[in-house]
């Protein structure tokens, strides 16, 4: 095994970096140059002297931060060379724009999964397989527990919990940017005809969407600090900051759900507070997650974000995967 | 009539916080199942039947055998999970290819009149076959409830008092009624479910109802402006709160919570039967030291509160009595209206006259409460600091003019809690929790200084907001020096505040003392380490107390 300090992207204060190329991956401080995988902000910090990533990503970046950063953007697949490295964007499948991230190098391939799934996802591009030597994956939902049942039956269930209660106004918390869209496409599909509205915040989300060519229903913007009496029977989109806090005082006779992979444990829903939690994620679970691994043909495999421990032992006990663990 | 409709009724139940939202549910259940089914649920819901068929940890066992599936996997799943039958059931998801022909109409009767029952007929193989059968025939959405009544761990957020007031609900008949038609050996038949809801009331049942409780409220200053004479002093006892009542010759126990506890104290309802005045008595259970006259630790009250007929030898070991504090009712005479000095005369002349007929036989098992005559308010304060040498809470106030209303009425009765002991601890270890806390590191262990040394001192789950927990979890996952199983020993930086009631000597701990009720009350962020307290404070400690 090479000495840590030689593979071609490490660990450097918690965050992805390749020092040949003096670039870092969705890195938490300022640098000189980031690559970002997609618009979600716990990938994304100010102050970067350049950005790289797709167009969507860029887009929507734009859309939430201002048009004050300088982002140079590629299509996917288009490979770009920085200090003779070749780099390039592939699907994941996370959210609209969402990206892999290939690096080669005298040979040597390297993968950055990014945030990703494998679940059918109308709002942007399937997860792309992608070949690889070395490979950094996510494992949010790394422990097999974790098995996504299919959107649409989730949306079937939203559409019930709804309809079963018309004299509530039903609040659903889900992530603005991603999550909330993929929710309105799936939902415009079911059975529940009534309005919907969203918070501001996915409004706008909504509407970038929409301008990126994504087939997104019209929902009403719900407007800030005005009693909603006529709500009853509707769905209303809300980001989880509001949850908690006076801002639900602004409805009468709720119920209230949070759309999220975690909510397939029952403590963790329990604890949540919310009435309901509807199971739907997008992140790749177990079987995602090994699928990857196996297609992605890696002999190599590093793990993010969340607890690896299980998975990687898994990988090394049932399939024999070399698995390593990057320095702090 | 499926096993899903009751799978549906669970998840209901169990992703509602309304408490009419329950009720409703409930009630629609009711309305739409046949009443075995009904009758089985209200058995599940009311947690009469925990039994256990096969234990948690032979349910992952059998798993990983029939799967081939790693054990230190599915226990590395079960801590973030907290239950073996729902980490199974997430598990079985992703067996679900193998899955065969369905067995979807199974009704509720079916599956806990037969098919659980019949796996103890088997051996051991026959029934891992049966129970393998079982997962890949049963529809997905009742996993959970098989491997929960399995494992009986059958749990939902549902009282006896939630199924009671959705039958009252539906037959349109006062919960009391209820409650006493609920109580005893609920066997689930058709005609268990018929009693329950039949419309006709006999009197016995309408005989049995308590008066609502009138409760204390948390002392104010306003009231030392008050002449001392004013007031009634009693102690405050650590039992349970109840009306014992006895009309037309029928004892019934009703605790606060509603419930009718009649055969967890058989002894006490027998010799209450044996006087011959009718009457309704507000007073408190408690386990007793009849040498020394003292109750004894709630913990021990704990041990008979749970046990549906005590054997005699539990009578013998945990003793009861019943502490009357006031008299409501005498012989059909509701006397709730009159002044409480005037019932209070009542009381002591009844309890003298049931006293001194030989026959009655009740001093092993009846008592009126002592009261205390305090010369002025400085006075009351000294009683109170006593209160925990007698092992009661502290003082209960109530003023003399008062009559019994109901709820925590202002102005009539308060509480003076003895405060607390305290000392400030640092955090050394740290326990996953299960069940709703499955996952986040809750239950900690606070140690003292000994010299240049940290000894364990106490360990406490509660006290911390739900935010305080959060953050503290993740300062734990970045803070642990060592890991032994679900355990993590810490870097001693954080310094809570730990109240407790009760400082003793004990042999069985390293640091030599043992608390009652540890909770954490703060978390000191503005202490150091070196600030914590020392093992020499808390002897300190005890000496003040003893």
């Amino acid at each position: 095994m090479r000495p840590k300090q030689e593979y071609l992207i490490r660990y450097k204060d918690g965050n992805l970096y390749c020092e040949l190329a003096d670039i870092w991956i969705d890195p938490s401080k300022p640098v000189k140059k980031a690559l970002i995988t997609h618009a979600h902000f716990d990938h994304f910090t100010f102050g970067c002297e350049e950005y790289i990533s797709t167009k969507e990503t860029a887009i929507l970046l734009k859309e939430r931060v201002g048009d004050n950063i300088k982002i140079k953007t590629f299509e996917y697949g288009e490979e770009f060379k920085i200090n003779g490295i070749n780099i390039s964007f592939h699907p994941s499948g996370h959210i609209l724009g969402s990206s892999q991230i290939r690096f080669i190098f005298a040979g040597e391939k390297w993968l950055i999964s990014g945030d990703f799934k494998l679940q059918k996802d109308d709002t942007c591009k399937q997860y792309e397989i992608v070949k690889t030597d070395y490979l950094i994956s996510e494992c949010t939902f790394g422990l097999p527990i974790f098995k996504w049942v299919e959107s649409k039956k989730i949306a079937n269930d939203i559409s019930k919990w709804i309809t079963n209660s018309p004299e509530k106004t039903s609040l659903l918390f889900c992530y603005s940017l991603g999550k909330a869209q993929r929710l309105l496409n799936e939902i415009s599909q079911t059975n529940f005809k009534g309005n919907i509205y969203s918070h501001g915040s996915i409004h706008k989300m909504n509407n970038s969407y929409k301008k990126l060519g994504i087939d997104i229903k019209d929902t009403i913007k719900i407007e800030n600090k005005k009693k909603f009496d006529e709500l009853k029977g509707s769905l209303i989109l809300l980001p989880p900051s509001l949850s908690k806090g006076s801002y639900l005082k602004n409805f009468k006779n709720i119920q209230t759900a949070f759309a999220s992979g975690w909510m397939s444990i029952r403590a963790l829903r329990k604890r949540s507070g919310y009435d309901k939690g509807f199971p739907i994620s997008d992140h790749a679970d177990w079987d995602g997650i090994l699928e990857v691994v196996k297609k992605s043909e890696a002999k190599n495999v590093f793990f993010h974000h969340g607890d690896s421990e299980a998975i990687s032992k898994y990988l090394v006990e049932k399939e024999s995967i070399n698995v390593l663990f990057f320095g702090k | 009539m499926s096993l899903k409709n009751f799978s549906e009724l669970f998840v209901d139940l169990d992703s509602s916080n309304s408490t009419n939202n329950k009720i409703e549910v409930l009630k629609n259940y009711f309305l739409s199942n046949a009443p075995i089914d009904n009758s089985w649920a209200i058995y599940l819901l009311t947690g009469k039947s925990n039994k256990r068929f096969i234990s948690g940890r032979y349910l992952k066992n059998l798993f990983s055998q029939i799967y081939e599936y790693p054990e230190w996997l599915i226990n590395t799943c079960y801590l973030k999970v907290g239950d073996s039958a729902e980490v199974i059931t997430l598990l079985l998801k992703n067996k679900s290819t193998t899955r065969k022909k369905k067995l979807s109409n199974i009704s509720l009767n079916e599956l806990l009149s037969k098919t659980i029952p019949d796996l103890s007929k088997l051996n051991e193989e026959e029934k891992n076959l049966q129970i393998k059968n079982i997962w890949e025939t049963l529809p997905e959405d009742n996993h959970l409830i098989f491997n929960k009544i399995l494992t009986g761990t059958f749990r939902v957020g549902v009282s006896i008092g939630l199924i009671t007031k959705s039958i009252s609900k539906l037959i349109n008949i006062d919960e009391e009624i209820i409650s006493h038609r609920l109580m005893g050996n609920f066997e689930p038949s058709i005609d268990s479910y018929e009693f329950l809801i039949n419309k006709k009331i006999n009197l016995q049942e309408l005989n049995s109802k308590p008066f609502p409780f009138l409760l204390a409220n948390t002392i104010e200053d306003k009231i030392f402006k008050n002449s001392i004479n004013d007031f009634q002093f009693e102690w405050k006892y650590d039992g349970i709160r109840m009306q014992l009542i006895k009309r037309s010759g029928n004892v019934s126990l009703w605790t606060r919570g509603q419930e009718l506890v009649n055969e967890s104290f058989p002894e006490l309802v027998m010799k209450m039967s044996n006087i011959k005045d009718d009457f309704v008595l507000d007073g408190e259970l408690l386990v007793w030291n009849f040498k020394e006259k003292i109750a004894l630790d709630f913990s021990l009250l704990q041990k008979r509160i749970n046990r549906k007929s005590p054997t005699r030898s539990i009578q013998i070991k945990y003793p009861i009595i019943f502490i009357a504090y006031d008299l409501l009712e005498i012989n059909g005479r509701d006397i709730r209206e009159i002044k409480l000095e005037n019932r209070r005369i009542e009381l002591e002349k009844y309890f003298s006259k049931w006293q001194n007929r030989i026959e009655n036989n009740i001093s092993d098992i009846f008592k009126i409460c002592d009261l205390i005559f305090p010369k002025d308010w400085p006075d009351v304060l000294t009683y109170k600091e006593k209160s925990r040498e007698n092992n009661t809470e502290g003082l209960i106030i109530k003023k003399k003019t008062s009559i019994y209303s109901s709820g925590r009425k202002k102005g009539i009765w308060w509480k003076y809690k003895v405060d607390p002991m305290q000392l400030d601890a640092v955090l050394i270890y740290a326990k996953g929790g299960s069940g709703r806390r499955a996952g986040l590191y809750t239950d900690y262990s606070f140690a003292l200084w000994k010299d240049k040394e940290l000894i364990k001192f106490a360990s406490a789950y509660s006290g911390l907001t739900n935010i305080e927990i959060k953050e503290l979890d993740k300062w734990i996952r970045k803070n642990t020096i060592e890991k032994f199983g679900p355990v993590r020993s810490l870097k001693p930086e954080m310094v809570f505040e730990i109240s407790f009631e009760k400082i003793q000597i004990s042999k069985r701990h390293k640091s030599g003392i043992a608390v009652r009720f540890p909770r954490i009350t703060k978390w000191r962020k503005d202490k150091k380490i070196n600030d914590a307290d020392s093992l020499e404070n808390a002897y300190e400690l005890m000496k003040k107390i003893s």
